[in-house]
């Protein structure tokens, strides 16, 4: 289990970390996500004893990093930062990591076949693709066969089947009971396999919460005529956008309670659904970061409003000030969905 | 800590740097004796300067091995696999003290190679001149010898800078500039401070003839000194600075 409890980190002035909060609970795969330079390898780095923080801590089974007594079997990381030397082969690397850590080189093949670079294992690392760096890596973190997981972006630099060989990991190791955090700025590339996520922006965890428990608080309906409903949600002081495609997004509340203040304003409601975790999630992401980061799959792409309570000021109040004839300006992609009448 | 020395000894034999630059050292420092001995008249050879001057030069090859150290600890920072060893052993002053273990014991065993070397080059090539050797074997040991201990010391100096300014091509930058400059023109500007100088100092454990050194022991515990302090000061960076 990874805690992170009111993390600073600053450079000069800058805070990178600031007052991080979060857990990383074990069984389970906790999406660290965020925009670039939202602070998230600065968290990793406070985490795994690299950087110092300036304030607060980050625990690993309940111990700061550089007091764990065996820490490439109770940890296994990835970070971007982390290099090989280009005149070093792929299986050298490995051996010179177990030796270091006194662990059994007997699992080096074990880890490349896992990571399927046993053909290339006996070539210098100055030949490999960004990919097989990732993957070379990832071998690296699975040598000590550890309970807890932290990977920096593993799918950057990976195909499509990569990406998701890497996700299918993820999934494994999680089921193990393993703890596994992993970070990224594509949300579309762990969505699928995330049951926690943590969302930071400026340093700052703006959402930590459940998937599963995501979509319960999102409901998406459509009536005929429109207006009265958006004035009966305004009316009850509930969180709601009206979206491109006619539909309103409501944020907070469940799906029988947008039926009853319908029901109670007379409107005849032609659909009311709950979007998926995923839908939700993504919904989420682009709400808290303001940052449209594209994804892959039309599934995701519908905009919906959450409610949050730890949302950035700036998309709460764009949420707010949505009303039945109220155009709003938006501070990202996802308000660029609405409609501006 | 042996797990620790294993892996940095490992990590030696498998790239290229060791082989290349061990073979450079020896290499730099054979030509060295060699050129001397060589360029010779045979009056000259019989003079026992001559075959001092040619046994100090086998010490020179620990400029080389100044620059082994610096990259067996900078090149960590260079490649990025400085992170990746202290994932393995987070207590970082245990990883400075294997470096500074296996830059010692490499420096070692280029010095002997590069002592053994000079020593037989010599023996040859005043064999093969027909004129025998005009000093005792106590003087050519002692030489010797003090060329080792050089060697050794560079390398610790070498992985001590390395670790304390970071930066690979800073680091041999400094030392090179340091080494070729600074230290030549304090020499001859001021003796009396230049012979207190890392590089003078140890000339004077490998027994340079050349007037204004300290005697070699003193010179020797000077350069020792030096490694010493380079050798704290890195580790209190390495200890507190961030990854």
């Amino acid at each position: 289990m990874i805690e992170v409890r009111s993390l600073t980190k600053s450079y000069g002035d800058r805070r990178a970390v600031d007052r991080l909060t979060f857990t990383a609970p074990a069984g389970r795969v906790t999406g660290f996500l965020g925009p670039n330079g939202a602070g998230k390898t600065t968290t990793f780095r406070c985490l795994l004893g690299l950087a110092a923080p300036t304030s607060g801590e980050a625990l690993i089974d309940g111990r700061p990093y550089r007091e764990l007594t065996a820490p490439r079997r109770q940890v296994g990381a990835v970070l971007e930062s982390i290099g090989f030397h280009p005149s070093r082969r792929g299986r050298d690397h490995l051996r010179v990591l177990a030796r270091s850590a006194g662990l059994d080189g007997r699992r080096i093949d074990a880890v490349l076949t896992t990571v399927g670079l046993d053909d290339a294992a006996d070539r210098p690392v100055g030949g490999y693709s960004l990919g097989m760096k990732q993957r070379l890596g990832l071998a690296g973190a699975l040598l000590g066969d550890p309970s807890v997981v932290v990977l920096d972006e593993p799918a950057n630099g990976l195909d499509p089947e990569g990406v998701r060989w890497v996700r299918q990991l993820l999934r494994t190791w999680a089921d193990e009971g393993r703890t596994v955090l992993v970070s990224s700025h594509q949300l579309a590339e762990i969505a699928q396999v995330v049951d926690r996520v943590v969302i930071v922006r400026d340093g700052t965890a703006v959402v930590d919460e459940d998937v599963a428990a995501l979509a319960d608080q999102q409901v998406s309906v459509r009536a005929e005529p429109i207006g009265p409903l958006l004035q009966a949600l305004a009316d009850a002081g509930v969180d709601h956008r009206r979206l491109r495609d006619g539909t309103v997004a409501v944020g907070g509340v469940g799906a029988d309670e947008v039926g009853r203040i319908a029901a109670a304003a007379g409107v005849v409601v032609t659909e009311l659904t709950r979007p998926s975790a995923v839908a939700a999630l993504e919904s989420l992401f682009l709400a808290a970061t303001g940052n449209g980061a594209p994804t892959a799959d039309p599934e995701v792409t519908t905009p919906t409003r959450p409610t949050r309570p730890t949302r950035p000021t700036g998309t709460t109040e764009a949420a707010e000030t949505t009303g039945p004839a109220g155009p709003t300006a938006g501070d990202g992609p996802a308000e660029a969905e609405e409609v501006r009448s | 800590m042996s797990d620790l020395l294993a892996g940095e000894w490992l990590k030696l034999r498998t790239s290229r740097l060791l082989l290349v630059m061990g073979a450079a050292a020896v290499a730099l420092s054979t030509a060295s004796v060699a050129g001397t001995v060589l360029a010779a008249g045979s009056r000259e050879l019989a003079d026992p300067g001559t075959v001092r001057d040619a046994l100090s030069l086998t010490g020179t090859g620990a400029l080389v091995v100044l620059l082994l150290g610096i990259v067996i600890s900078a090149g960590e920072h260079r490649h990025g696999t400085a992170a990746d060893t202290y994932l393995t052993t987070p207590r970082r002053g245990r990883v400075l003290a294997a470096k500074v273990a296996m830059g010692a014991a490499v420096g070692l065993a280029v010095g002997v190679a590069m002592a053994l070397t000079g020593a037989v080059v010599v023996a040859h090539l005043y064999d093969a001149e027909g004129v025998g050797l005009p000093v005792d074997g106590g003087e050519v040991a002692s030489t010797l010898l003090g060329a080792t201990v050089y060697t050794t010391l560079f390398a610790v100096l070498g992985v001590a800078l390395g670790a304390l300014v970071r930066r690979q091509v800073l680091a041999v930058s400094l030392a090179l500039t340091w080494v070729a400059v600074v230290e030549h023109a304090v020499i001859g500007l001021v003796p009396d401070v230049g012979r207190f100088f890392p590089t003078i100092a140890g000339q004077a454990l490998v027994r340079t003839p050349a007037d204004a050194m300290l005697a070699p022991h003193t010179g020797g515990a000077v350069l020792a000194l030096y490694a010493a302090l380079l050798t704290a000061g890195a580790l209190h960076v390495t200890r507190t600075r961030d990854v």
